[in-house]
């Protein structure tokens, strides 16, 4: 028999305190991993989609930016139009390299002739992209097709089906994206052709018709020359074409990042809470314990046993108690945060993407790593003051 | 074997005040003597006891343990000694209540100075379930101490005191929770033990009819050895 089961039957042996243990080290550590599988994975959907966006401006009609980043980050579909010109225009604006437009549709929601409902369409032009064109090049070896798109990493073609029904009209799906964890992960990717293509069969295909006006665009993603200065750029075309607004992407979702800093904010100070409040209880139940067993320990020093193999020993009951309640609840905080992800994002605004599994296990890892010290620390005063005493002193009454 | 010069130990209680427990006592034990102390409560027996067996810090004088003062030894070689050369039994139940019987006669095994290798785990497990047969209780080595009696609780702890083969033998009030043919059960087998063995036995009771067991007696009041009983 060695100290450490020694210090599992003694576990055994006192469920009450070892409860009390084991639920303070879940909570701890399914607090911290579930906060920061919820907080990281927000900014990391944030930081893909504005990498996806791959602009440094988005110009859109004005009053549309809410609608245009709850588009891009929650899938929810926008429809606003503007000139065609614009892109022209924007396109001579100094400054600009790239100046390439686009139209945001939708599918129908409830109609046999769109297989995937209220699904968000991005349509682009692709003699002018330079968002999408490398995907394309490094992953299809070339243009979309007419009547091909590429999908977002949730986008799938129905079972029983060989394409996707948009408007009555089968599109190919010929490439999947990687996963952003927000909105553009629902969203399709189709050309200004096949988008028109879709828009005129619509007519006699669809239960209700795909309308884009004449000459119209929802939006121009704008590339900056290395060396111009991009607010200076947006400035320059709020100033020379009226009625839109330039979005600079380091400026898009600010106020989604606001929350997540303020939500960010709430965790930390409620792990806070909930981090001394577990010390402080696991550290009154060790002091309990270690002062129920006095005796005990005495016995064990007159046993034999030095000091530090009774600090060992009591401490081996902390460390198995954290390693088995952090464990636990880090297993059930990113169950529930996988689970329950659809409700946390609906509850927070915020989409967050899952780390790979080797992702959480890594930060698991370290969230265990976390508890363990915390518990060890708070253990450690109670045992290391009843370590320390004369055996007489701890065998007396 | 054992040598106290002119030692006193003094308690603090609370506000300043302190208690002596045992005043400038000189006493020397002889290897192989079974030595009964006596007195009543409160007359230092077990301060007395823990002083030599190096539990208790003395206020001052000297604990020599075969030539050794034990305090000016480490905590390592402190416990190595308690370990090695001494045996406990104390007045108070001291099993440990998450062990069986058999576990708890080999736990003094696992404080070993020396990690014992898995031939002298086994060795060490043969001798306890030995020991277990010799107080009689080869049919509880898996019971817990919760279910065995008092009596048989007691020899669970003469077994464990037994078990790294000890040169000194302390027990403490060992009968005094024990009903009269338990108590006499008991200490015939400190008194075989001792005749077997050799080991010193130093025993204190607050019982004068137990000086009978013992080689020689001694008797305790206010801190202090009165008299040689018996």
């Amino acid at each position: 028999m060695g100290l450490i089961r020694l210090a599992r039957r003694n576990l055994a042996g006192s469920s009450f305190r070892s409860w009390v243990v084991f639920f303070c080290a879940a909570l701890m550590a399914g607090f911290v991993i579930g906060g920061t599988l919820v907080i990281r994975g927000a900014d990391s959907s944030l930081r893909l989609a504005l990498e996806r966006l791959g602009a440094d401006i988005l110009v859109i009609p004005a009053g549309n930016e809410a609608r245009i980043e709850s588009a891009l980050l929650m899938g929810v579909p926008a429809h606003f139009w503007m000139p065609a010109s614009v892109a022209d225009q924007i396109a001579a604006v100094p400054g600009v390299v790239a100046a390439s437009p686009q139209l945001y549709l939708a599918t129908l929601r409830g109609a046999t002739c769109c297989s995937l409902p209220e699904m968000f369409l991005i349509a682009y032009d692709p003699a002018t992209d330079f968002t999408l064109r490398p995907w394309l090049e490094q992953n299809l070896e070339g243009e979309l097709r007419l009547m091909e798109a590429v999908g977002g990493n949730h986008v799938y073609i129905p079972s029983g089906q060989d394409n996707i029904l948009i408007y009555g009209s089968a599109v190919d799906l010929v490439g999947t994206l990687e996963q952003t964890g927000a909105g553009l992960d629902q969203s399709m990717f189709l050309t200004f052709e096949t988008a028109n293509r879709i828009a005129r069969l619509s007519y006699t295909l669809a239960v209700k018709p795909l309308e884009i006006p004449p000459d119209s665009i929802s939006s121009v993603l704008v590339k900056v020359a290395p060396d111009a200065d991009v607010h200076q750029v947006a400035q320059q075309i709020a100033a020379a074409i009226p009625g839109v607004a330039p979005m600079e992407a380091t400026n898009l979702f600010k106020e989604q990042r606001l929350q997540l800093l303020g939500l960010l904010r709430s965790i930390v100070v409620l792990l806070g809470i909930t981090w001394l409040l577990a010390m402080a209880l696991i550290a009154l139940v060790f002091s309990m314990a270690v002062n129920e067993r006095r005796r005990e320990i005495g016995v064990m020093r007159a046993l034999g046993a030095t000091r530090l193999a009774v600090l060992q020993s009591l401490l081996w009951e902390a460390v198995l108690l954290a390693l088995a309640g952090g464990v636990v609840g880090i297993a059930i905080a990113s169950l529930a945060t996988f689970l329950f992800r659809d409700l946390i994002v609906g509850l927070m605004g915020v989409p967050f993407l899952l780390p790979s599994l080797s992702g959480v296990l890594a930060l698991g890892l370290a969230g265990l790593a976390l508890v363990l010290a915390s518990v060890v620390v708070a253990a450690l005063f109670p045992t290391l003051r009843i370590s320390l005493q004369d055996p007489a002193v701890s065998m007396r009454e | 074997m054992i040598e106290l010069q002119d030692v006193s130990k003094t308690y603090s209680i609370a506000k300043g005040r302190s208690v002596p427990a045992v005043q400038g006592v000189t006493l020397q034990v002889e290897r192989g003597e079974f030595l009964v102390i006596t007195g009543r409560s409160g007359s230092g027996k077990t301060t007395l006891l823990n002083l030599v067996a190096g539990l208790a810090r003395p206020t001052s004088g000297r604990v020599l343990l075969d030539g050794v003062e034990i305090w000016k030894l480490p905590d390592a070689e402190q416990s190595r000694l308690r370990n090695e050369k001494i045996g406990f039994v104390f007045q108070f139940p001291s099993l440990m209540p998450s062990l069986t019987a058999l576990e708890n006669v080999l736990l003094p095994t696992l404080f070993a100075a020396a990690k014992s290798d898995t031939k002298a785990q086994a060795g060490a497990r043969e001798r306890a379930v030995q020991l277990m047969d010799e107080v009689g209780l080869s049919d509880k080595l898996d019971a817990y101490p919760r279910q065995l009696s008092a009596g048989q609780q007691q020899r669970v702890v003469i077994a464990r005191s037994l078990i790294n083969r000890p040169e000194l033998l302390l027990a403490d009030e060992p009968t005094s929770d024990l009903d009269e043919q338990t108590e006499q059960e008991i200490m015939a087998t400190f008194q075989a033990i001792h005749a077997r063995t050799g080991v010193t036995v130093l025993l204190v009771t607050h019982s004068t009819q137990l000086i009978v067991f013992g080689t020689r007696a001694l008797r305790m009041q206010g801190g202090q050895i009165v008299a040689a009983d018996g």
